[in-house]
Parts: C-alpha cells; structure tokens; sequence
C-alpha cells in the first residue's frame, strides 16, 4: 500500500480540518496535562482505574463525544439532502459517512452510554462493592476504546468504511471496496466486540452472586432486571458477529470464499449471520433505557412500579424471541413465502411483550404525583413517540408490506424513532438522573427541560416528514435525488429538525460546564427521594460504595426504611477488601489496537508481534500474584465522616 | 480472604466461586461461537465450487485418532481434578501433563490433516466448502493451541506453588474448558466428518 | 491408587468410547440418511451430556440451576441460529 494510498483522505480539505483539529487538540491535552502536572493523577486515577465508576463515567465521557461525531454526519447528510441536485457531498463522501454514522451511533455512542450507565448504577443498586470481575472491567472499556479510537482514525489514514453500517457482501468485499475501510470495520468491530462480550460475563456474574443479603431476583430492581437480561443477550450475541467478521476479514484479506459471489461462496450469508446477531443488538440497546424508564417513572410518579412481575417476563420473553426474528430485516432477499410468514409471525409477536411493558408504565403513573424534572420529561415524551416508532415496526413486520417500505425513508424513520426516543431518550435521562449520585451536584434544571424540548419538538420535525417520504418512494442511502421527484421540501423540513437537535445536544454539553462552575454542591445524597438502594450512598460515591453492606428484606427496601425511620446503612464497619488499580488492561488494549491497526494494512508481522505483546499480559496476568488491597476500619470511619455532611 | 473448607479448594473463596461461575457464562458464550461457525459449514457444505467434497477428502482413520486422543485426553484432566481433590499434587501433575501431551497429539495429526488436504489442492481458498471447514476445524484447533499453553503456564503455578485456592481455582477452570473443547469435538466428528462421509 | 481412579469417570470414558463406536455405524453399515442422521444427533447429545454432567460437574455447585439454564439457553439460541439459517438460506429459499 503506497503512501498516496494511505494519506488520500487528507486531500480532502473537510478532513484535512478534521486531522488538524484532532492533532491540535491532542497536543493541547497533553500540554495541559505536562503543565499542570497532572499525568501522574490521570494514569493513576482514570488510565488504570478498575472502579466501575469510573470506568463507567469514561464510558459515557467517549459515548458524548461519539454523539458528536455522529452528530456532524446526521448534520451533513441531512444539509446534503435538504434540497434536490446539491453538490455538498458526492456520492463516495456520502456513502462514507452514512456507513460511519450507523456505525458510531449504534456500536460507539449507544452501546457505550448503555454501558456506562450500567456500570455506575449496577454495583450501587445491587448494594455491591463493585462488579465481580474489576480488573476484566477495565479491560472491556479500553478494548472498547481502542476499536473506537480504530474506527475514528479511518476517515484521515485509509479511509472511511462506505459500504453501510450493515457492510452487505459482495459490496464489501474486495473487489467493490478495494480501499481499507472495511478492514477497518472488520477489526475495530471484533475489538469492541470483545470488549462487550466480557462485560455481558461480568455483569450476569454480578446480578447472579452479589446481591446484597435478602435481595432475591425478584426484589432486585427493575433496571438491575433489565440489565441482568440485556448481558444474557450480549453473550449470546456478540459471538455471532465476532465470526462473521472474522470471516469477513478472512474474505477480504486471505482469499477465502465464504461471501464470494464464486466457487460456492454465498453473499447473502453475510446479511443472514449480521442480522443474526444485529436484531438482539437492538434489544441489548433498548431494554436499559426500558429499565431506566422504569426508575425514573415509579421515582416521579411516587408511586411503586406497577406490574412488577409481568415487567421482569415481558423482558424475559423478549429476550428469547429477539433471537427468532432476524430475517425480517431482509424480507425481499428472496426467500419463499414460509420463511418470510414465520419471520414475520415472530416479529409481529415481540411488539407484545412491550407493549405490556407501556401499559405498566402508564399504569404507574396513574393516581401517582408527577414531578416533571428533566428525567420524567424524558420518560413521558418516550412513551408516546416511542409507540410511534413500535407501531410502525408493526407495519414492518409484515413481510408483504414490507416490499413496499423496505429500504425507503419510512424504515429510515421507524428506526429512528425506536432508538431516539427510546435508546438515547433513555441514556439521556438516565445520564440526569444519576449525575448528582456521581458528582454531588445536579445539572441545571432549566437547562435540561430546555434541551428535552428542543430534542423531542426537532426530532419529529427531523424524522416524521421522513414516513411520508418514504411512502412516496424516497430510497434510503441516496446521497441526491432530482427535483422532479418532489422530495424537496419535506427534506427540508428535515434539515431544520434535525439542526433544532443540534442545539439540543448542544444544550446537554453546555449544561455540563453550566451546572459545574454554578450548582451547588451541597446537595444531598438521595436527590431526588428515591426508591433504590443506589440513593442509600452518598453523592459523590466513596471508592467501596457501601460501609456497611445493607441487608434487604423487600423490593424497594430503602424506600420503606425511610418511611419507617430506619437507617438502612447501620451497621457494624469492617475492613474493605479492594482490588488494586492496574495499567495493564490500558497497555495490553493498546498493543491489541497496534495488532488491529497493522491488520487493516495487512502488515503481518508487526501484527503478530503486537499479539504476541498481548498474549505476554495475559501470561503475567496468569503467573501474578495480586490479592488487592483492605481499607482499614479507621480509614472507612473517617471517609464516612467526611462525606455525611451531604446526607 | 475467607477459605470455607467444607468446599473443594477450587471452590473454597468467594472470589473462586465467581470466576468459576464466570467461566460458565463464557462457555455459554462459546457455544454460540462455535454453532456460528457450524452454521457457516452447514450452509456451505455442499457448495464445494470446483473443488473436492467432504467425502473426497475425508479419512477416516486419522479422525478416529484425533478423536481417541481428545476423549482419552478428556479422562486423564477429569482424573487430574479428582487428584487435586484429594490433595495428590504428583498425580494432579501428572494427569495433567499426559493431558497436554495427548492434547499435542491431537495438533499434530490434525495439522497433518491440513498439509494433506493442501497437498491435494484443497485449499482454504478453494471454494465456500473448504473455507468453512477449515475455519470450523482451525477455530477448534487454535482453542486446543491456546490451551495448551494455557495448561503450561498453571502446571508451572501449581509445582511453584503447590496446591492452594488460586492454582486450584485456574486448574479447574482450565479443565472445564479442555471438557468443553472436547464437546465441540464430537460434534465435529459427527457432524463434519462422519456426516460428510455417508454416501 | 485405586482412589486416583474413580467409578464414575472410568464408566463415563468407557460410555463415551461406546457412543463413538456407535456413531462410526453410520459409515460402516448401509442405512437411510435419517437414520443415520438421528444415530449421530442421539450419540453425540449423550456424549455431550456424560461431559457436562460427570466430568465438568455441571450440578455441583450451589449455581447448578443457573447453570443449567444458561447452557440449555445457549443451545436453544445455537440450534435456532443453525436451523433459522438453513432455513432462510436453504431450504426455504426461491
């Protein structure tokens, strides 16, 4: 691969601005950092950190600046298309950057924020010290990173992936995308893939065996719940798509034949296997937000969560089913009417369950007394758009149907409008929701509606013009259509919703740098008089969580122990074993992200060489000998002291 | 670090039980690894192009082997378990070295395997056939390769340091993976090779 | 040295060498492809089965339900995965 070949992108002058702004922000953090004389602290405290959560507030801190990223491309395919026959972007630029916004939304933006949340608020609500596999925990995150970091170096030394986020086979395949951009898909994917596979080990191990005392499954939380069976479908999941990427690299870079459209291959198989781990992928990003729903509405109802039992089944059987409707994102692929009608029987089946699920929250609500903080607004603008985007994917599911609306703007939107008002309405509320357990201090109130409302208001102006487009014939991934089509002013009004979510988002960050130079920070720890135990702690969080590990008799247990006067962390204080923070998990992810980085330019031997460094970790891991650290008694009592004037 | 003896050693501390536990779970995660790849062969599997078919190139006679190897293998680690149990290191260590010198046997029939097939012009470029079943195989013996010198590096821990909760914790947990390979292995037998050679 | 050995594991090893001889059958006698097909699907499950049950243990432990649950959960997912595909792919296709 000549050097032309490699630096390309950069004649770009859009990307050129980018590299340089990348560049220059590097520098300048690593300036601050040398001034400041801060690097200690940073590799101490974040860079080999193996507390859940901190690993948590990383996870979210990248899932932001990925929204980010992703943020610009919506912003650019949407200027693209706002009026017909525009010369903003061609086609290749186009291609390329819808592929890297499905990809960063839903794998580094969605994912992560998912998990991150799950990370700060599983330990706490579960009343653990921490996840069952810490230093495994820090390794997830930074091979998280490093196939993020991967990906994002595309567009300035390669190029970008362009052959969708689904990369469809024989498009992606070597003789179609003969650049390195699917490599770069193949690899960074299978990075972060492993990352996520481990998590979904640690966090059932974590639900499973460290509950508190008396905390029975079906005491536990509902977000703990939907949690618990959110990482039951990572680990069955994840796999799927760490071998059908595998092969994918496999194809393009060793010859093999598996998606060739010669010497047996079969192209559609790529589709199959992708989907086969691509629709459980949905539910892993959507029942966290179902869960969080599901906290804040009993919280600002007051009022318990209605239809407990059947919430934790509905979330059971979703989970079961999620596995047995893949087909129906390719319908029109070919296959005969047998196979389309039982897809789309089990497609069809999987809108029940949540719909139990918005019946139980609405039921929730009822005689309740509603607070209408930025969290509940969240909550309530889900339920109705939400359904929206639900319905429509009841239309989908119809296998008929779906030959009229199939790849057309209309699927374009229903997505949209599962996943926004459902997955980052979710994080979103989520993220306001726990700020003051992380931090000690809220987020501005006035701020937070303000941004909700232009959220939920510029995302229907973004995405409902998108239904009626498509139902005229509005192809997807078109990167322009002429004028005679009359798709011109509904994509305008696009255009403007989706710059109306623009300053929403912008609302969100700016609040971050509002709230934490003018909130006070004297707030108490259980902000928002809560129901779970996670409110039992203090604001900010100490490093083991709980002095004293409560003993739990009921569901919702410490909202009945305020009610009844008692103190639900009394108790003896022991010692506190904890785990010893690490660098190797950083150092071994980035030798991972070194092996992954020669693989994309197909440069064997400094790629095994990398892996051979990576394999030298996990032998040291193995011979070493280290049994963590305790926290004297003494130590807990004084933390305790120090932090009780915010209760 | 609180040791409840009335356990196996492996079992004997909390965090023990939850790396078993955890290990569980990463098999579950396996499975659905290795009924991919299956998936890929089943699909795939008469799709041999203009190269030969299973049957063509199957023999029978080292698969036999590679399987007596493995189960053999597969008796001797359950047998090295069962001494740790009863606190017998020589014979836990000696179990589990006979293990991994099967488990060596089996690489080198199979690798054998492979340079026959390549000999014979089937190659893993060949057609949409072969590449699945040498990646289903190769997948398999990679895991075998891996936990060789997993099974190494605990053999070292356990003469270093003898017999305690952390070196008889990773020893059962590497027994439970070397069961699992061989599970996948007699799903392979059956279904890749004695399957492919009914005619 | 008679405690190095114990029954269950001889008997599990022996039963597994029986199984296998039973699946060679398949080639060595003349049968229907179904046939042969269920020999090898019923030898291969029970194989699996002395596996998990007596040499990993899979019921020893206080978790034996979880357990259970997740490799009977992981199978259903791998079966539908194997079956769904060929289904889509192959057997139902145009």
């Amino acid at each position: 691969m000549s050097m032309e070949e490699i630096f390309h992108p950069l004649k770009e002058p859009m990307i050129l601005g980018a590299a340089i702004s990348i560049i220059v922000g590097a520098v300048v953090i690593a300036v601050g950092l040398t001034y400041f004389k801060k690097w200690g602290y940073f590799y101490k405290n974040w860079l080999s950190t193996v507390d859940h959560k901190k690993i948590g507030i990383m996870y979210i801190a990248t899932a932001l600046l990925m929204l980010f990223r992703g943020g610009i491309d919506a912003l650019l395919m949407r200027a693209q298309t706002a009026v017909p026959d525009n010369g903003l972007l061609d086609a290749q630029h186009y291609n390329e950057i819808f592929t890297t916004h499905g990809i960063v939304m839903i794998l580094f933006m969605a994912m992560p924020f998912v998990i991150g949340l799950m990370n700060i608020v599983i330990p706490l609500q579960i009343g653990a010290r921490d996840v069952a596999f810490p230093r495994l925990n820090a390794v997830s995150f930074w091979l998280f990173a490093a196939g993020c970091g991967l990906l994002n170096l595309s567009f300035i030394i390669g190029g970008s992936p362009d052959s969708g986020w689904t990369a469809y086979f024989p498009l992606a395949g070597t003789e179609f995308s003969p650049t390195v951009g699917n490599n770069y898909y193949s690899l960074a994917l299978q990075l972060s893939g492993i990352g996520t596979l481990l998590t979904g080990v640690n966090f059932i191990t974590t639900i499973i065996k460290m509950r508190a005392p008396g905390m029975t499954l079906m005491k536990m939380p509902m977000f703990s719940w939907s949690i618990l069976i959110t990482n039951v479908i990572i680990v069955f999941a994840f796999p799927v798509l760490t071998v059908a990427l595998a092969l994918m690299m496999f194809d393009r870079q060793f010859g093999t034949q598996f998606f060739a459209m010669q010497n047996g291959g079969m192209d559609m198989l790529w589709a199959n296997l992708f989907w086969v781990w691509g629709h459980p992928e949905v539910y892993i990003v959507i029942l966290p937000a179902f869960g969080i729903f599901s906290e804040i509405i009993a919280t600002f109802a007051r009022k318990n969560l209605y239809g407990y039992k059947s919430m934790v089944m509905s979330m059971v059987v979703i989970s079961l089913l999620s596995f047995l409707v893949w087909a129906h994102h390719f319908y029109t692929m070919g296959h005969g009417v047998m196979v389309n009608s039982f897809f789309s029987i089990t497609t069809m089946a999987i809108a029940v369950p949540t719909g139990v699920k918005i019946f139980n929250w609405l039921l929730t609500m009822r005689h309740g007394k509603i607070q209408f903080t930025t969290p509940m607004l969240y909550a309530l603008g889900f339920i109705p758009i939400f359904t929206i985007g639900g319905v429509t994917g009841v239309m989908l599911a119809m296998s008929s149907a779906d030959y009229q609306y199939h790849n057309t703007m209309f699927l374009v939107a229903h997505f949209h409008y599962v996943l926004i008002p459902g997955t980052v309405f979710g994080v979103l509320a989520g993220y306001h929701y726990w700020w003051p357990k992380m931090f000690g201090f809220r987020l501005n109130e006035k701020l937070g509606k303000a941004g909700f409302w232009f959220i939920a208001i510029s995302f229907n102006v973004a995405f409902f013009p998108l239904f009626i487009l498509g139902l005229d014939g509005y192809a997807r991934r078109m990167y322009t259509y002429s004028e005679s089509t009359g798709y011109g002013p509904l994509s305008m009004v696009s255009f403007i919703g989706a710059l109306g979510l623009a300053v929403g988002f912008a609302l969100i960050v700016y609040n971050i740098y509002y709230s934490w130079k003018h909130m006070p920070r004297n707030e108490k720890a259980d902000v928002w008089d809560g129901r779970s135990l996670e409110w039992a702690t203090h604001s900010p969080v100490p490093e083991y969580n709980f002095a004293v590990v409560p003993t739990v008799s009921r569901l919702d247990e410490f909202w009945f122990a305020k009610k009844e006067g008692r103190d639900i962390t009394a108790g003896k204080i022991e010692k506190i074993h904890m785990p010893n923070n690490t660098g190797a998990p950083f150092w071994m992810s980035g030798f991972f992200f070194l092996a992954a980085f020669f693989a994309v330019f197909s440069l064997w031997t400094p790629a095994i060489i990398s892996m051979l460094c990576v394999f030298g970790f996990m032998i040291h891991r193995s011979f070493e000998d280290d049994h963590g650290r305790y926290i004297s008694v003494e130590e807990v009592m004084a933390t305790e002291k120090s932090l009780r004037g915010d209760k | 670090m609180k040791i409840d003896s009335s356990l196996p050693l492996e079992y004997s501390t909390e965090e023990n039980r939850l790396k078993i536990f955890g290990f569980w779970i990463f098999l579950g995660a396996e499975i659905m690894l290795f009924a991919t790849l299956f998936t890929v062969y089943f699909t795939l599997e008469t799709r041999t192009g203009s190269g030969p078919t299973g049957s063509e190139i199957f023999e029978l006679t080292p698969v036999l082997w590679e399987t007596f190897l493995l189960l053999s293998s597969s008796f001797t680690i359950g047998l090295g378990v069962h001494a740790m149990r009863l606190g017998n290191k020589k014979a836990m260590m000696t179990f589990f070295i006979i293990t991994l010198i099967l488990g060596l046997g089996f690489l080198g029939i199979e690798i054998d395997e492979f340079v026959t097939y390549v000999h014979e012009g089937a190659t893993i470029q060949t057609s949409a056939f072969l590449s699945a079943l040498m990646t289903l195989l190769g997948t398999h013996g990679a895991h075998v390769t891996f936990g060789f010198f997993w099974g190494v590096a605990i053999l070292i821990q356990v003469a270093k340091r003898g017999l305690n909760p952390q070196t008889a914790n990773k020893a059962f947990i590497f027994s439970l993976y070397w069961h699992f390979l061989d599970v996948v292995w007699i799903f392979i037998f059956s279904f890749v090779y004695l399957k492919g050679l009914i005619s | 040295m008679k405690d190095l050995f114990p029954k269950q594991h001889v008997m599990g090893f022996g039963f597994s060498l029986l199984l296998t001889i039973v699946a060679l059958s398949v080639v060595k006698f003349d049968m229907s492809f179904n046939m042969a097909f269920g020999i090898l699907l019923v030898t291969a499950i029970a194989q699996a089965t002395v596996q998990l049950v007596l040499f990993m243990h899979i019921g020893e432990s206080e978790d034996k339900k979880t357990l259970y649950t997740t490799i009977l959960y992981a199978v259903f997912v791998g079966v539908v995965t194997i079956l769904g595909t060929l289904f889509a792919m192959i057997w139902g296709y145009n």
